[in-house]
């Protein structure tokens, strides 16, 4: 088989074409409104924020750092300004039931124009009404009416004394009522003078008496009936007071608002109660208590006076109460009181008829914000409630405002975990989010990119009131960009890593004194933040230098290999090798992976080993039996191993172990294989590469150091400067491989050897090898099993 | 007008007792209050009078008699066994009542508990210098009349000044108000009755002309002479009207908590004065 060329150096970087940039600074570009390459998302964003259908809400989802934030908050602020603003929400006090404050809608605007019109009414009121209760007319009137009504009370009782009198019988004041007794010259006759009078005087006597005590009867229980009377003409007097002083002032009101016929009910229920409470408004001194007149408050909730367009709310802190709104208390001598005026509007409500942008992440860690918010959506309506009373922690009269109809689109931003957790542990989640808008994590790298990408940089950099970049540093940060995509055919969508490290350039630019962020300011950035975050990278280093870790960099050495691997820290990855060994010796057919068996190997790894076992057996022991129990290990790995980049080198590893063939040392494997010994990509190859290449570099000199990668890989290359020249000075080789065979010849120098029309390799190659060891093995077995069939007892060690 | 004087003196030395009429109603035991104040104002002695109305028990010894609720019109039994025992028993609360009030004061105090007619009983009870303190309605206040008939009778033949008590009016009240006529010994007993509400109490004091007054020179300097004893904060003022509303309105105005008049007053004797009385919810001191 023939090997495969090494990679030149330009296979292993894209380059930006510069001459592709037409501009000296991005000062010249003008500003990229949306992003580019993120059609899916901006058409998903489009399609939810018009269409009206319930349960069409949004989810954002995206890696962090992706800039959905921004994105959506512009695209947002675009769409929202062509609509309406929404009406004013404002709640006043509920005169029927005082415990459930009413809420009133009214025109986007007006209701500031309410609160004051309420305001001057209640001021009114105050000066109005205690005059009118004051005047002359009033108390004429009011003193007239009780005049009458004591003359009416009274006169019952005084015409049955004057009619006992007239009948010569005494009406006698007792202190639990009266009595009657016969009476002479003003005086009660004495009972025993009465024994002398005739039956016929006693009989008329006592017939009167009796008939006097009925009619007092009637009298009294009168009484109520005619206090009852006086209260209700008193208040039919008060309220026509109110309604001649409230007339002028409500009438206009009245005028003012006819259009809202809430706002006229309400107009209407403060006159009643005026008139209710027309009592309260009599203290000409000290005016009506104030806890009366605040009634006629207006608390406005939502004023949209000053939102042009359909707002757009962020709730940065996506709480129960942020959401929905709650009841605040003043505190008074250690007791909580509350009122209407208290109610406070949550996002929700300042959201109304516009969008509300949450944290997907911020909102699921409060408690019951994603019940109430599903609560909210599913309704259609706010409902201000207390986290306490919704955890029926309180049982305490409180307010229970007027439900708010609510018409608000919630974008919802988050990872794409989350929303996947959510679409299948939650099932509300689908019925509320209808709508997903999946940020790309990468943009495709082509030629009609690069001036977008560069109006992107250019708009980017005026956000963050960074100085402008010429041309080339723009290129090296579109080449920075492939290198974060790991593609040479990608530019990464990551706004925040770009943000930052545009930010830094322009630090450097200023340490420099420049006013232009030059490649070289963009390269030390990038410089500076690998060094920042090297120092375990440098540890791991040093490690391998001193032979602590034992890598080898030169010769050869049998049943030994460099894998690569990538060390994934915070925001930092780098790779280093790492070594694998193996043992083989005669067996059942069994590869042990260490790993597995000490439970530091991970799934992926363990299919990976069985892949390769299964593939040791299909090229080598054909209809036969694999007689071979082996081992596989990475040396000094103490923290786990995942994943199947290894693949390649274990299988060359275990044959180099089989076969007792030695493998070069001065190369590194990495890429994953199939059963049929097809190499397959793997992630992290830059990193990979970097860090084989440095500890070569820290081992001493780098020459005929290589690494072996999977071919389909060798677009994902953007390898730094150093491992380029080296490359160019022909000091370092990377060999893109599409089979084991081309790995197995790179490292041992041998011919693979294909087998023939019987299965047989051709003598010397290194399949051929193999293929003896293992039919040596096999041998062996069959002579362990002849031994035990023969009833030897003994068990071969393995 | 308004015109502000030096303090008046008047002689601290009680005049004569204090005479409060005890029924046993609620209103009766309100005077008792006032009583006792004025007598630890003026060190005067105390005599309380409960009365055991003839009528009432003659009334009850009628095999007949029955008593209709006040309240309930409820008609009940009603002997003289149950109106002794009850007559009794509020005698004794009135004792009581006194004692309490009393104690701590230096006054003396006594309860006469007498068997006859109030106005008999209590009419050879009251010196020119006592002053009869009693309730504006006894028990016929529980079916709202204002001002009993005992009163009514009182007011009008007492040697005494009458104080006519009723609840406290509202607190911020805060003057008494006298109302004056042409009749100056009626007049300076008016005063005196109001020099000595004001001095208690420490109340500013309204005098209130009739409307008719002319203000004569001497008229003036008698005025002023009253203003002297009357002390500094002495309004005058003169009635818009002779009718009840300009009364009403004038009281209303000056924040009556106390009217003092003269039954030599013309005013007392105009017609509807009484009922006036009646619907100010005011305690109203009558000289004679």
């Amino acid at each position: 088989m023939a090997v495969p060329a090494a990679l030149t150096e330009d296979q292993v970087y894209h380059h930006c074409p510069v001459e592709k940039l037409d501009f000296e600074t991005t000062e010249s570009l003008e500003d990229l409104e949306l992003p580019c390459g993120q059609e899916r998302v901006l058409r998903a964003l489009e399609f939810g924020a018009s269409m009206q259908a319930q349960g069409f809400n949004l989810f954002v989802l995206g890696p962090s750092g992706a800039g959905k934030h921004e994105l959506v908050q512009r695209f947002l602020a675009k769409h929202a300004a062509d609509q309406q603003a929404p009406p004013d929400w404002c709640y006043v006090f509920n005169f029927r039931m005082s415990d459930h404050p009413r809420a009133i809608q009214l025109p986007s605007g007006q209701g500031q124009a309410f609160k004051s019109d309420m305001n001057d009414l209640a001021d009114e009121l105050r000066t109005a009404i205690p005059a009118a209760f004051e005047s002359e007319e009033y108390q004429s009137r009011l003193q007239e009416l009780q005049e009458e009504m004591s003359k009416r009370q009274h006169q019952g009782l005084f015409d049955i004394q004057q009619e006992a009198n007239q009948n010569n019988i005494a009406m006698i004041t007792t202190p639990a009522g009266f009595t009657f007794a016969p009476m002479r010259d003003g005086e009660v006759i004495e009972p025993e003078e009465y024994k002398n009078f005739s039956d016929d005087e006693k009989a008329l006597i006592e017939s009167k008496v009796e008939d006097l005590q009925k009619k007092l009867q009637q009298a009294i229980q009168q009484i109520p009936r005619l206090k009852k009377e006086v209260r209700e003409r008193v208040k039919a007097l008060n309220e026509e007071m109110v309604q001649l002083t409230l007339g002028g002032p409500i009438g206009e009101l009245r005028e003012k608002w006819r259009d809202l016929p809430a706002v006229v009910e309400h107009l209407d229920a403060v006159r009643e109660d005026v008139a209710d409470h027309a009592e309260a408004f009599q203290d000409g001194e000290n005016g009506p208590p104030a806890g009366l007149l605040g009634r006629y408050k207006v608390n406005l909730l939502v004023d949209n006076s000053k939102t042009s367009g359909a707002p757009v709310i962020y709730e940065d802190l996506p709480n129960h109460q942020h959401l929905v709104g709650q009841i605040e208390h003043h505190a008074r001598q250690g007791t909580l009181y509350t009122d209407f005026t208290l109610i406070r509007g949550g996002a929700f409500h300042r959201a109304n008829g516009g969008y509300l942008v949450i944290d997907a992440r911020r909102v699921l860690t409060q408690p019951m914000a994603w019940e109430s918010l599903k609560r909210i959506l599913f309704s259609g309506e706010i409902r201000i409630e207390s986290l306490e009373r919704l955890y029926g922690l309180v049982s305490t009269v409180s307010l229970q405002p007027e439900a708010i109809p609510v018409s608000v689109k919630v974008v919802l931003l988050g990872d794409r975990m989350l929303y996947y957790l959510l679409s299948h542990y939650d099932q509300d989640f689908q019925d509320l989010f209808k709508v997903e808008a999946d940020f790309e994590d990468d943009l495709t790298r082509d030629d009609e990119c690069y001036s977008l990408y560069a109006r992107m940089i250019a708009t980017m950099a005026r956000k963050l009131k960074a100085r402008p970049l010429d041309r080339l540093a723009v290129g090296r940060l579109i080449e920075h960009a492939s290198r974060l995509a790991a593609d040479q055919r990608k530019l990464t969508a990551q706004d925040r890593v770009l943000r930052d490290l545009l930010s830094e350039a322009d630090h450097w630019a200023l340490q420099s004194g420049e006013d232009v962020i030059s490649a070289g300011h963009i390269q030390q950035a990038i410089d500076e933040r690998e060094y920042r975050a090297s120092r375990i990278r440098e540890r791991s280093r040093e490690q391998i230098q001193r032979g602590i870790v034992m890598i080898a960099t030169e010769g050869a050495e049998v049943a030994q290999i460099n894998g690569l691997s990538v060390l994934t820290i915070g925001a930092t990855m780098f790779g280093q090798p790492t070594r694998i060994t193996a043992t083989a010796r005669p067996g059942k057919g069994q590869v042990v992976d260490i790993e597995r068996e000490a439970k530091l190997g991970g799934p992926i790894h363990s299919k990976a080993v069985m892949i390769l076992s299964r593939f040791l057996a299909g090229r080598y022991a054909g209809d036969g039996e694999l007689s071979l129990s082996a081992s596989l290990a990475f040396e000094q790995s103490y923290g786990g191993v995942e994943g199947d980049s290894a693949s390649i080198a274990e299988t060359c590893v275990l044959l180099s172990a089989i076969a007792r063939v030695p493998l070069k040392q001065n190369f590194a494997v990495t890429g994953s294989m199939n059963q049929h010994g097809e190499v397959q990509a793997v992630g992290g190859v830059n990193e990979k590469i970097e860090g084989f290449f440095d500890v070569c570099q820290k081992k001493g000199s780098v020459g005929a150091h290589g690494v072996l990668l999977p071919a389909s890989n060798v677009e994902h290359l953007m390898l730094k400067e150093t491992v380029r020249s080296a490359l160019a000075a022909g000091d370092f080789q990377i060999y893109p491989i599409s089979d084991v065979s081309e790995a197995i010849e790179l490292l041992t120098g041998m011919e693979i050897g294909e087998a023939d029309g019987h299965g047989e390799f051709p003598e010397g190659t290194f399949n051929r090898k193999v293929a003896d060891r293992l039919a040596a093995f096999a041998k062996i077995s069959r002579q362990d099993e002849t031994s035990d069939g023969n009833g030897s007892g003994g068990k071969q060690g393995e | 007008m308004e015109m502000a004087v030096e303090a008046s003196k008047v002689s601290d030395a009680p005049r004569g007792r204090v005479l409060v009429l005890l029924d046993g109603s609620q209103m009766s035991y309100a005077a008792l209050e006032a009583a006792t104040d004025i007598a630890r104002r003026t060190g005067a002695d105390v005599l309380g009078v409960f009365v055991e109305e003839a009528n009432l028990l003659r009334s009850a010894g009628y095999g007949f008699a029955r008593e209709v609720g006040a309240a309930s019109g409820v008609s009940r039994p009603f002997s003289t066994d149950l109106v002794e025992e009850r007559m009794q028993r509020m005698a004794e609360h009135a004792r009581k009542a006194l004692a309490q009030a009393m104690s701590g004061q230096g006054g003396h105090h006594t309860l006469n508990i007498v068997r006859g007619e109030v106005v008999d009983v209590v009419l050879p009870l009251a010196g020119p210098e006592d002053v009869l303190v009693l309730g504006r309605t006894g028990w016929s206040s529980g079916y709202g009349a204002r001002l009993g008939s005992t009163a009514r009778t009182l007011i009008r033949k007492s040697p005494s000044r009458v104080l006519l008590w009723c609840k406290r009016p509202q607190s911020d009240r805060d003057r008494v108000v006298v109302f004056l006529n042409d009749h100056e010994p009626a007049n300076q007993r008016a005063i005196s009755a109001a020099v000595d509400a004001s001095r208690h109490r420490h109340l500013p004091v309204t005098l209130i002309l009739p409307s008719d007054t002319e203000l004569t020179n001497e008229r003036v300097e008698s005025i002023k002479r009253d203003l002297d004893v009357l002390g500094s904060g002495t309004r005058l003022r003169q009635l818009a009207g002779f009718d009840l509303s300009s009364i009403a309105r004038i009281l209303h105005e000056e924040r009556a908590t106390q009217l003092v008049m003269s039954r030599e007053c013309s005013l007392f004797r105009a017609p509807g004065m009484e009922e006036l009385v009646e619907g100010l919810n005011l305690p109203v001191t009558v000289t004679p």
